[in-house]
């Protein structure tokens, strides 16, 4: 059997994705609770009932991919002091990506935001950087750019 | 109507007061053209702000005795002793700018915002009095508002003798919340890293950059003749370092171009195997995206000196380096994986797509000859290193090589901005920046109905 993929989380976004499993649920209850709308309006089929069923349709799915995320999370949490100076996920990195200064944490894929400095730990640069101690430079390569980084700080903060 | 281009927006979410309110900046912004034809001349590299039999040498001359010779806001003519005299815009104009001035008035009474209102006040003002600098200042410390609004001599395009006069200009637009939104974040991104300073250069380090994306009503002026898809202003250093700048990319004008240009500028140049990669909407992002990093790389580039340095050079590198450094930013972008490898490649072909429509425009339109001077010095670097190869004006691009030129040409063209003397520019442009490179996609480029 195939692996399940595993979904990398911080405390905060283990909390966020299960409250949103919370709401949803009950969200998903009220609706189901009342009334339905009828199939049929005269000889076709009510509009009203489609829209129903559409918003259930995407309340269950959406419900289906979180309890999949909650049955296969993996909270990250600091490495133990000794290898707190190789890049792991929860790390903030301190870069130097192709001449520019950069800073931005390691993060599982549903938090990433590189707009606030979250990288995924699928992204190229996630790709490259675990692992990686500091003082060392890794080539990331991508079939159009190809850029050297270099890793100056790494940092764990509590999680 | 010459000089005047307006767009069909949807206005169902103003109310009644706001829709009259933008009735109103729309005419004052129609007012404005007549303005801008009096001071455009093709004919002149000075166009109408000097007399036409005026020297170089002579304008220079005098400026050393009276600097509003060379004042932004000044027309130079000749009294009757034919001594070069400065005579400034708001006297010049004192007629055709005072109803315009009291139809802001009028406008800043309808509106709901205190501030938007405070600023369209000092609009008016500098109108007749010609303090612009207040009512920019004003501006840039105004928070965004529903409508985007400017009016004034703003961009000195026209001045292709000292790149210093300014020609009169106007846009109306409504604020497009949600893509301003996204455009947002996008800056966020580029703006998150620290870029290395070449030693010895004057950088100026931008305080604050404000972004909105505005559906357009209407154009006048020179933006109307130039139809820019996005701005970055001020354009004034000083005030740029001091009080940030603002950027807005004008939806409506980039639709159109997208639809008249880009895109049909695509379907000529690459091969029909090469297009079926690519769907419409990926395409318009990636015009989108490439006008919004030039313009947020535009903060990134002054130089205190650099426009005294490369004088008329000086346009040909800002603009193109903005366009170079915005498309290299998305090297880092891509790693991080805030934009995907599709998405990267759509940003290089609009790219590649808009130096041809620039050397198209500037046939019919010399005033915007620098930016198709910037397109053919990008087009030589790409077609020198094989990044576009040309097989009888069709083309298949090699995105790595398009990459690499990118990462030489945005050195360089740092190295100009930041230090680099007026010769070194001048030579530069004469071996990188000649035409020729266009002319054998010319007989498919025929073929776009816009440019026939």
């Amino acid at each position: 059997m195939p692996e399940e993929k595993k979904f990398y989380l911080t405390k905060q976004g283990l909390e966020k994705i299960k409250k949103e499993y919370q709401d949803l649920k009950s969200l998903k209850l009220a609706k189901t609770k009342g009334e339905i709308p009828k199939i049929w309006h005269s000889e076709d089929i009510n509009p009203e009932y489609l829209s129903f069923r559409e918003d259930l349709s995407f309340l269950e799915t959406r419900i289906a991919e979180l309890e999949n995320i909650l049955k296969n999370v993996e909270l990250i949490k600091p490495p133990p002091k000794e290898r707190q100076n190789i890049v792991n996920l929860g790390a903030t990195v301190l870069a130097e990506i192709d001449g520019e200064i950069d800073e931005f944490t390691m993060v599982g894929t549903l938090e990433a935001d590189p707009s606030n400095h979250k990288i995924s730990n699928e992204s190229p640069i996630g790709q490259g950087l675990l692992g990686r101690r500091v003082g060392e430079t890794v080539v990331i390569k991508t079939p159009i750019v190809n850029h050297s980084c270099k890793t100056i700080k790494i940092k764990y903060n509590k999680i | 109507m010459k000089g005047i281009r307006k767009f069909k927006i949807d206005m169902k979410e103003l109310s009644q007061r706001e829709k009259v309110l933008l009735e109103k900046l729309i005419l004052a912004a129609e007012l404005i053209a007549p303005l801008y034809l009096k001071q455009k001349n093709d004919k002149y590299p000075g166009a109408n702000f000097y007399p036409h039999d005026a020297t170089r040498e002579e304008i220079e001359k005098a400026a050393k005795k009276n600097s509003a010779i060379l004042n932004p806001y000044t027309f130079v003519e000749r009294n009757k002793s034919r001594k070069l005299i400065a005579i400034p815009y708001h006297l010049k104009f004192k007629k055709e700018l005072k109803p315009i001035a009291k139809l802001l008035i009028k406008a800043a009474k309808l509106s709901d915002s205190k501030k938007f209102s405070h600023c369209l006040k000092n609009r008016a003002n500098s109108l007749l009095n010609g303090n612009y600098e207040k009512s920019e200042i004003v501006w840039l410390k105004t928070e965004p508002s529903k409508f985007g609004f400017i009016i004034g001599p703003i961009e000195r395009y026209l001045d292709k003798l000292f790149f210093k006069k300014c020609a009169y200009q106007a846009w109306v637009g409504i604020l497009d919340e949600e893509r301003t939104k996204e455009a947002e974040k996008f800056k966020k991104m580029i703006l998150t890293g620290r870029r290395k300073i070449i030693s010895g250069s004057e950088k100026v380090d931008v305080s604050k950059l404000g972004i909105r994306i505005d559906k357009t009503a209407i154009f006048s002026g020179l933006i109307a003749d130039f139809m820019f898809t996005g701005t970055n202003l001020p354009n004034d250093v000083n005030l740029m370092e001091k009080y940030g700048s603002k950027l807005t990319i004008f939806e409506s004008s980039l639709i159109s171009k997208f639809k008249e240009d880009h895109l049909p500028t695509f379907k000529v140049v690459f091969t029909k195997k090469f297009q079926k990669s690519y769907s419409e909407a990926e395409l318009y992002e990636g015009s989108l995206r490439c006008i919004l990093l030039h313009e947020i790389c535009h903060s990134l580039i002054r130089y205190r000196d650099a426009e005294e340095r490369l004088r008329n050079f000086f346009p040909i590198f800002d603009e193109l380096y903005a366009y170079i450094l915005g498309i290299k930013s998305c090297g880092t972008l891509l790693l991080k994986g805030a934009l995907n490898q599709k998405e990267l490649e759509a940003i290089l072909i609009m790219h590649i797509c808009r130096n041809f429509t620039w050397w198209l425009d500037s046939i019919k339109n010399p005033d915007v000859k620098h930016y198709a001077i910037g397109a053919a010095i990008a087009q030589s670097f790409f077609l020198k290193e094989g990044a576009i190869k040309e097989k009888g004006g069709i083309s298949w691009p090699d995105f790595t090589k398009l990459f690499i030129c990118i990462d030489e040409l945005s050195n360089l063209l740092e190295y100009h901005l930041a230090l680099g003397s007026y010769e070194e520019a001048k030579e530069f442009v004469d071996e990188h920046g000649s035409f020729d490179v266009f002319k054998s996609f010319y007989p498919h480029l025929a073929k776009i109905p816009s440019k026939i």
